[in-house]
């Protein structure tokens, strides 16, 4: 990534349909980043909700476009190799809408199998094995909807996998889970992905337990800008001895990170914005964040 | 190739299985159609030769001329509605981001995702044709294979309507002006209940600038009165001027829609 930006005008109707550079006015959650990611790393963007992890990860997986700046993916440019971009990458969201609820695990990756060029007998096949990577073949033939979280997150990582990726992004994928479910996915995240599959994996999270037992290097993230890169040892070494990860965003955001869950009653966490009539609310996470009406 | 048609089988597969699990609203929309044909074929009843001067051209029977009508204008409606409501559909249960990071293109996931309603169109004008045979509609003397080109051409102009249509839905989300255009004035001016010619001379230039005009015209006389390619010639000769319009001025409507909305981040917002 180079000089990455992106700058979201401020909506004017239907004038938008004529202007070809968005207006001066609005807001950046992606500002000048600058950033390489080494093959096989697990490289993790640690930042309070609404940092800009989103829409960076959206931009590399060419679901938006930058208004400034260049990034390839796997030595491919996202914006004019866009085609082979989406074949290198496989994208793991929060979102469990994602999925067609009515459909079964099996038919929901086979479909999805097919909109990555496989055969069926191919799709059958990979399919198949994905559902035993992932420890659903039991459910396979039972409808997504009955899914528990944990289960649908894991559908997720098996669909994430479906094209064998160089690189996957996931976009805080133990967000919706209860601690053990995190627990184990972190587990099977770390000993099948990474160790065994040895994949390029960009995580972005905002659990810092999941940044320093997962990656090898974080960029510490926040409003669109890159605060700090290196790994979790070098960052907190750096501090001195004892500091925490914790420690090293306050030093270079000047804000208190709070992890997801950490607030008292009325209390509004860092990293939490305010709307117009003062509620607390939250950004970040794929279809969320910009999914609603 | 072989891909796109492996790929259309999935999304119909897919289709399939998503309407079989709402298995009594499929067959509620079914069995409701027989209300419809029953009672255009007594509205004809009752309307007698009344209106003999205007349906000459076609045969001359009311019953006859508005089945092919209502049958055969299901296709628009299938290519207004489909096209758009798809990515509507998708964006609303949040799958559409999950498709757009394959490589699969995104005209090829709306175009595919609407395969479904055009397979229950088609079902649904071979049900309403059957059910027309068994009321008296004689389709004995039909050109099939001039029917099957009008429909293909029918069927390509159509959806590059709904494609324009789903372009404006993908950056405005609501309030689509082609759709609005096309369905409040296809059904009056197109000559879905009644012949053209009942219309006034001004109005009739209207109809003449709409692809249904000449496709149900094609299809009348194909299928009621057994014409000719060479007689169909204007029909077919008006589709194929619209399709070399439409197709490409379609694609490229969706192709800058979806830029747009990747610019602004709004490809998956409803």
């Amino acid at each position: 990534m180079v000089n990455l930006t992106k700058t979201f005008a401020a909506p004017r109707g239907i004038a938008d349909l004529l202007r070809r550079r968005p207006s001066a006015d609005g807001v950046t959650p992606v500002d000048g980043v600058d950033l390489a990611v080494e093959k096989g790393e697990v490289f993790g963007v640690l930042g309070p909700n609404g940092a800009g992890k989103t829409t960076l990860i959206k931009i590399l997986c060419t679901l938006i476009l930058p208004t400034a700046g260049r990034a390839k993916v796997n030595g491919y440019d996202v914006e004019r190799e866009s085609g082979r971009v989406r074949e290198s990458i496989g994208l793991v969201t929060t979102d469990e809408r994602s999925f067609y609820w009515r459909l079964t695990g099996r038919q929901n990756l086979e479909f999805f199998a097919s909109l990555h060029n496989f055969s069926t007998d191919d799709a059958r096949e990979a399919v198949d094995e994905l559902l035993g990577v992932v420890d659903l073949r039991y459910a396979a033939d039972v409808r997504f909807l009955n899914y528990s979280a944990g289960m649908k997150q894991r559908m997720a990582i098996a669909r994430g996998l479906l094209n064998d990726p160089a690189v996957l992004f996931m976009d805080e994928p133990t967000r919706s889970l209860d601690p053990g479910a995190a627990r184990s996915l972190r587990d099977f995240i770390k000993g099948e992905i990474v160790g065994v599959r040895g994949k390029t994996i960009f995580i972005s999270t905002h659990n810092l337990e999941e940044a320093e037992e997962l990656c090898h290097r974080v960029v510490i993230f926040d409003e669109g800008r890159i605060k700090a890169v290196g790994r979790p040892g070098d960052l907190k070494a750096a501090l001195g001895e004892g500091s925490k990860l914790s420690d090293v965003f306050v030093h270079h955001t000047g804000k208190k990170f709070e992890e997801r869950g950490g607030t008292g009653a009325g209390a509004t966490a860092p990293g939490f914005r305010h709307d117009r009539r003062g509620f607390p609310h939250r950004g970040g996470g794929l279809g969320r964040r910009r999914g609603g009406v | 190739m072989i891909i796109i048609f492996r790929k259309a089988l999935s999304f119909i597969k897919r289709s399939y299985l998503l309407q079989m699990s709402y298995k009594f609203e499929f067959f509620l929309r079914l069995f409701f159609m027989f209300f419809n044909i029953l009672t255009y074929y007594f509205v004809a009843k009752l309307i007698g030769t009344a209106g003999q001067a205007y349906l000459a051209p076609y045969g001359g029977d009311y019953f006859s001329f508005v089945l092919i009508g209502i049958a055969f204008s299901g296709y628009l409606m299938v290519s207004l509605r489909g096209f758009s409501e798809s990515v509507r559909d998708e964006q609303m249960m949040g799958t559409l981001e999950a498709m757009l990071v394959t490589p699969t293109d995104a005209s090829a996931i709306i175009t595919l995702s609407t395969l479904w309603n055009f397979i229950f169109a088609s079902f649904r004008v071979l049900l309403y044709l059957a059910i027309g045979v068994l009321l008296g509609v004689s389709l004995i003397g039909a050109n099939v294979l001039a029917a099957l080109i009008i429909l293909g051409l029918t069927i390509v102009c159509f959806s590059s309507i709904g494609i324009l249509s789903a372009s404006f839905i993908m950056i405005f989300k609501r309030g689509d002006p082609i759709n609005m255009l096309f369905m409040s004035t296809s059904e009056l001016f197109g000559g879905v209940y009644f012949p053209v010619a009942v219309l006034p001379t001004w109005l009739q230039t209207v109809s003449h600038l709409l692809p249904i005009t000449y496709s149900l015209n094609g299809m009348r006389h194909a299928l009621l009165q057994g014409y000719s390619l060479r007689e169909l010639a204007p029909e077919i000769g008006a589709l194929v001027i619209f399709s070399a319009v439409l197709v490409p001025a379609s694609l490229l409507a969706f192709r800058y829609a979806v830029r747009k909305a990747k610019m602004e981040g709004t490809l998956v917002h409803y």
